[in-house]
Formats: structure tokens, sequence, C-alpha cells
């Protein structure tokens, strides 16, 4: 993997790390101040305790002033002043340290010019004692208590990191192994990928994965049977195109030869219009064209489609019209119906439809196609009254190339109603197939294409 | 030769039947695999041609069915389908030949021919019968070496009858021979083609036994 840009990518194992790193670090710093604050309150217990023990035991010692340090017990940082009940000094520890005379009795905490003291006063006997001691030697003791507990664990914090680092990648390496069996496909092997073995953090990617995966299978497979069965239909015309051009080079007579042509234009024009439906097709294909939509009324559309396929219709002997509302439809709407969509695929759509009903209907036979309005939704009716269309066929119809077997000696692509399915769709548009027109000769077939009320047409793509 | 051509594509039936016939086969053309089991029933057809994709009942399947129903004689599929997949599923299942479309109607004549030779048994494409030479392929025949010139209605009766010498033919069934499901048949037909070919061959070797058919005597 390489960095898109200049901005390197973030790393999960980095990250990881960083925050695990701080995370210990902010615990050590909270553990040394919870130890330097618990010690030094044990520190100033016990050191009052001294103190205490101290006034106790120097209450009626025969002392001279400036006797010095050595003749007390405990360190020079100690200061014993004694005085009898009239406030005059019998004995100073330290007379250059001098404390302030107070007459509370207890501790008390004061602060001269050589810093914080803690000072106990005690009454015994006629004489007034007070010993003090300098704060910043409980601060010092509980610093170091503090210290020495908080030591080692600073100590085992870049260890720590070493090992995160390391049980990071060991718990990434199944990433890892997926990117390199994703890396190896080539676009042609869609099998899933193994979704045994992966951790759980995993495993939702490599299913999500693998039902992409299937549905990619899928679509080429879709893809690479409509490829094969589109060549098969294209090689049903130009066999017969063939046929006819030998025929044709073996023709001992003009009427032989004139027949054969015949036959070789009319499998020409086979081919052409196979061609024709599946550009169609392709062209409808979501995604491929972008057109604008547009409001389209289907009432106007029917009008240009009758007056192109008018002609024909009359050439072969059917009644092709426009009707007031198909079933179901409300007659007073007929005028207009409006949706949304793409003009040029729903003139498609209509096309094929009235292709179809012209194909199917035989001479003397009648086509009807109407638009309406239906509780908002818009329908669209082309019916006939041709040889119709099994139901046990309704459903395949739709496939592509799928001709109904009594279909099979009229000519055709097998494409016009999927080209209309993938249309409709497209619109959000559904495509029922019912009775032709009734009372007609035969059974005939009646499309109906149904444009939902708040039908807005899917985006392409 | 009469073959039965299985076909749902009309342009396709209509233009092989049309290329089969100027080759001067009988040719029989149904659409769909339902019509092709009940004509292949009747008996009388020597090859059949089998498109793989027809209607109703697809080619794999008719072919799958006669062959249950103990029918052996030659098969050749012609389809548009020629992955080696398909050309081994359509032989396995037995079929005798493959031809994919768009094929040479020359090459579909011959193969046809071939077959027709296998299923009676023979290699040579020349069928000799004493002084009698038949080439199939070039709708020859030759008597004592000299070319004899035949309507290809003798032809197809000289070739019924050469199939197995000896073998009693009816009318019925030399009349099957040499005419499709839609010509009709003149009366006396038979005679009148076999009076034709043994005035043009001199040979006495086509003989009538009385109330039952005609047969070529076996060569000493």
């Amino acid at each position: 993997m390489s960095a898109a840009g200049t901005s390197a990518p973030r790393s999960i194992r980095r990250e990881l790390v960083g925050w695990l790193a701080l995370g210990l670090f902010t615990a050590v710093v909270i553990g040394a101040v919870a130890t330097y604050l618990r010690a030094r309150e044990e520190a100033n217990a016990l050191f009052d305790y001294q103190l205490t023990q101290l006034a106790a035991s120097v209450t009626g010692m025969p002392l001279a002033t400036g006797t010095g340090p050595g003749s007390l017990p405990g360190n020079d940082a100690l200061v014993v002043e004694i005085w009898n009940r009239n406030g005059v000094e019998i004995y100073l520890s330290q007379p250059q340290r001098r404390l302030p005379q107070t007459a509370e009795r207890g501790f008390r905490t004061v602060t001269n010019d050589s810093g914080e003291w803690r000072v106990l006063t005690t009454l015994a006997g006629d004489q007034v004692v007070q010993v003090a001691q300098p704060m910043n030697v409980r601060r010092e003791l509980a610093a170091s208590m503090a210290l020495r507990t908080i030591l080692p664990l600073i100590a085992i914090v870049p260890f720590l990191a070493v090992l995160l680092w390391f049980g990071i990648a060991r718990g990434l390496r199944p990433l890892d192994r997926l990117a390199s069996a994703v890396g190896q496909r080539s676009p042609r092997t869609l099998e899933p990928l193994p979704e045994s073995g992966l951790p759980r953090e995993v495993q939702p990617l490599v299913h999500a994965l693998n039902g992409l995966l299937a549905r990619l299978a899928t679509a080429q497979g879709a893809q690479r049977a409509f490829i094969a069965d589109a060549a098969h239909e294209l090689r049903t015309p130009l066999t017969a195109v063939h046929l006819q051009v030998q025929l044709a080079e073996r023709a001992t007579t003009e009427a032989e030869r004139r027949a054969a042509l015949g036959e070789l234009r009319s499998g020409l024009d086979r081919a052409n219009h196979l061609v024709g439906q599946l550009l169609t097709l392709a062209r409808e294909e979501p995604g491929v064209i972008d057109r604008p939509l547009a409001r389209v009324d289907l009432a106007a559309l029917a009008r240009e489609v009758v007056a192109d396929a008018a002609a024909q219709a009359a050439a072969r002997g059917i009644d092709l019209g426009i009707t007031g509302a198909p079933a179901g439809g409300d007659a007073s709407e007929a005028a207009a119906a409006l949706v949304t969509g793409d003009a040029v695929s729903l003139r498609t759509l209509l096309s094929n439809l009235v292709d179809n009903a012209l194909r199917y209907t035989p001479a003397g036979g009648r086509i009807d196609i109407g638009s309406a309005g239906d509780n908002g939704a818009t329908l669209l009716s082309v019916r006939d009254s041709g040889s119709g269309i099994a139901a046990a066929e309704h459903a395949r119809v739709f496939d592509r190339f799928y001709r109904a077997p009594d279909a099979a000696g009229v000519p055709g692509s097998g494409l016009g109603l999927a080209i209309v399915k993938s249309i409709a769709d497209r619109h959000g548009a559904t495509v029922a197939l019912g009775p032709g027109i009734p009372g007609a000769a035969g059974p005939g077939l009646g499309v109906t294409v149904r444009f939902p009320a708040a039908a807005e047409p899917r985006s392409p793509g | 030769m009469r073959l039965l051509l299985a076909e749902d594509d009309r342009m396709i039936g209509a233009g092989v039947e049309r290329g089969l016939q100027q080759d001067g086969f009988t040719v029989d053309w149904v659409q769909d695999g339902e019509a092709a089991l009940l004509a292949l029933q009747e008996n009388v057809h020597d090859v059949l041609l089998l498109d793989l994709g027809l209607p109703r009942r697809a080619g794999l399947d008719v072919l799958a069915t006669m062959r249950r129903r103990g029918d052996r004689r030659p098969v050749l599929i012609l389809t548009a389908r020629d992955a080696v997949v398909d050309r081994v599923a359509g032989l396995d299942a037995g079929a005798d030949d493959y031809l994919v479309k768009p094929f040479e109607l020359d090459e579909l004549a011959a193969r046809v021919r071939a077959l027709a030779r296998r299923g009676a048994g023979r290699a040579d494409p020349v069928v000799t019968y004493g002084a009698l030479e038949l080439r199939s392929a070039t709708r020859e025949v030759r008597f004592h070496g000299e070319p004899v010139a035949l309507s290809a209605r003798e032809f197809a009766l000289l070739e019924a009858l050469l199939e197995r010498p000896g073998a009693i033919l009816s009318r019925a069934q030399l009349e099957e021979k040499i005419y499709g499901w839609n010509e009709e048949i003149e009366s006396n037909a038979v005679e009148v083609h076999l009076h034709g070919l043994r005035r043009k061959l001199a040979t006495d070797a086509i003989r009538n036994v009385r109330g039952v058919g005609w047969m070529m005597v076996k060569p000493a």
C-alpha cells in the first residue's frame, strides 16, 4: 500500500502504541503523585510523633544554652527551646536559629527566614518546651519514597511499548494475509476469501468483501452468458444468410437465383434488426447514457408511435389506434398522462411494444394503445388481438433471447420485452402481462406499464 | 436417401432443405423437438439432422430419447454452439457428427453421405454390384464402366435397393425412400421408375417378388 498524495497513511499500529504508551505514562504520573502525597502524610505523622517524644524527653533535663546539638537526641535539624514560666530562656539548642515564642500549646507550622518549620509547644511543670523541625525534611523523605516506588514502573514503560509494538503487529498479521490474498486475485478469480481463522474485528470486512465478490461473480457470469447468447443469436441469421448465398451460387435458373437473393435480403434485415436491438439493450443498461429527465406526455408519445407504425400496420391489414383509457384507468385523464423520464427511452419502450403486437397479430386484427392516470399512477397499455402468450410463459418472456415456443414461426430477436423491462425498471415502473382486446378473434396480449405516483426514475449509475 | 431435419429457425430450415434437395436427398423438416420424436417413430429416415436449440424439446433431449428407444440411426448435430464442451456434450449424448453453423452445404451433404454409409455398414463410397457402380457423392452411376444418366428418383430407388442386396423392399418402403411428406406420390410411380431403371441398365437384377416387393438379386 502506498500513501496517496503527500500525507503518510495512518498506521493503526503506531496509533495504538502511541495511545497505550500515553495511557501508561499518565498512570505512572498519577501513581507517583498519589504515592508522594500518601508518603508525606505518613512522614508527617511519624515526625510529629518524634517531636512529641523529643519534647517529653527534654523536659527536666539539666541543659545549658549553647551546649550544642551533640547533647541532644536527634540531628542538627532539630531546634529545642526551653523557657521558664516568666519567659526567661533556660535553654536554646541553636541560639542562631530562634523561633518565635508562643503561648499556644500543640503543633503549629510557622515560616521564618530559614523556611517552614513544624513547631510543638508543650508545658511541663513551670517550663515551656518548644521543639521544632524544618518541613523540607519531611518533603524530601516523601519524595524519595515516592520515587523509589515509581522508578521501576517508569523503567517498564519502554519495555511495554516494545512489547505492544510487536504484539499489535502480530494481531494485525491476518490483515497482511488478507491483503496479499486480495492482491493475488486476478479479475477472473472471484471465489470468496477464506473466512475461517480470522479475528472477529476483520471478519465483517472479509464477509462484506465476499458479498461483493459474489455479486461481481454473478454480474460477470450474466455478462458472459449474455455475450455468448448474443453471439449465438447473431450466428443464426448469419447462418441463414450464408445458406442463401450458397443457394444463390448454385442456382441454375433466374427464378431460383431471385428467390435465393430475396431470402438473402430478408436474412440481412433480420441480422440488422437483431444488431439494432442489441445496441438498444446495451444503451438502456443503467448508467450507460445520462440523458436529462423531462416531463413526458405518454399520450403524445403514443400518438407519435402510432403515426410511425401506421403504414406498417396498414400494409399488414391491422387496425392500429389509440383508445380512451386502459383497463382501470380514468378516461378523463387520457388527454395528458405525464411522467418524469427519459423521453428517448420511453419512446423505445412503446415502439417495442407496438412492434411486438404487430408481429404477433394476424391480418384483420386490432391493436389498441392507451394511456391514463390511475390513483396518481400513470398507465401505458398496448393490447392486441394476436396469439397471446401462455400464462406459463409470462415470467420468462422478459428474459433476454427467450422466445416462447409458439413464437417459433415469427421472426424476432427475443429482446423486445427485455428492452421494455429494462427501460421500465429504470423508471421505477412495472410491466404486467394480461389479456388482450376482449371479444377479439385471438386470445391477444395486453401489456400494461405502470408508472407509480411518486415515481422518481433511478438516477443513472 | 431420406433425411429428417429438426431446425426451429425458418430461414435456416428452408435453406438447408432446399440445398439438400438439390443434392438429391429427400428431406422432411420439423420445427420442434416433439415433432422430431414423432417423425422418428415413422422409421423412414436414414439420418437425423438435429439443431440443439429446439422449442418444446431440446435437441439433446430428443437425442437421448431416441437412443433410449434403441434407435441407432445416425444423428448429425447442427448448431451455433461451437465450444468444445458443447461438442463433447453432443457427441457423448449419442450424436455421430457435429457441424457448427454457419456451414457449407457441400460439406453437410458429404457428412450426411458418410453417416449413411457407415449406418449401412460400408466404408467404401462407391457401391459396386456386378458391373454396376454407384457413387452417391457425385450421383454417378456406371454400368460396365459407361456412365448412365438417371433421373433423381431413379437414382434414389437404385440407391435404396443397393443398400442391402437380397432384401425385399415393399412398394410403401420404396415410396418412403424417394418421396418426402409434402410430395405428391403419383400412382404406379415406383413401377414407372423401376421400369426406367431396368431399361437404362439393361439388367434383370431388379426382381419383382409378386405380392411382396422388389429386390436386387445378390450377385453370385
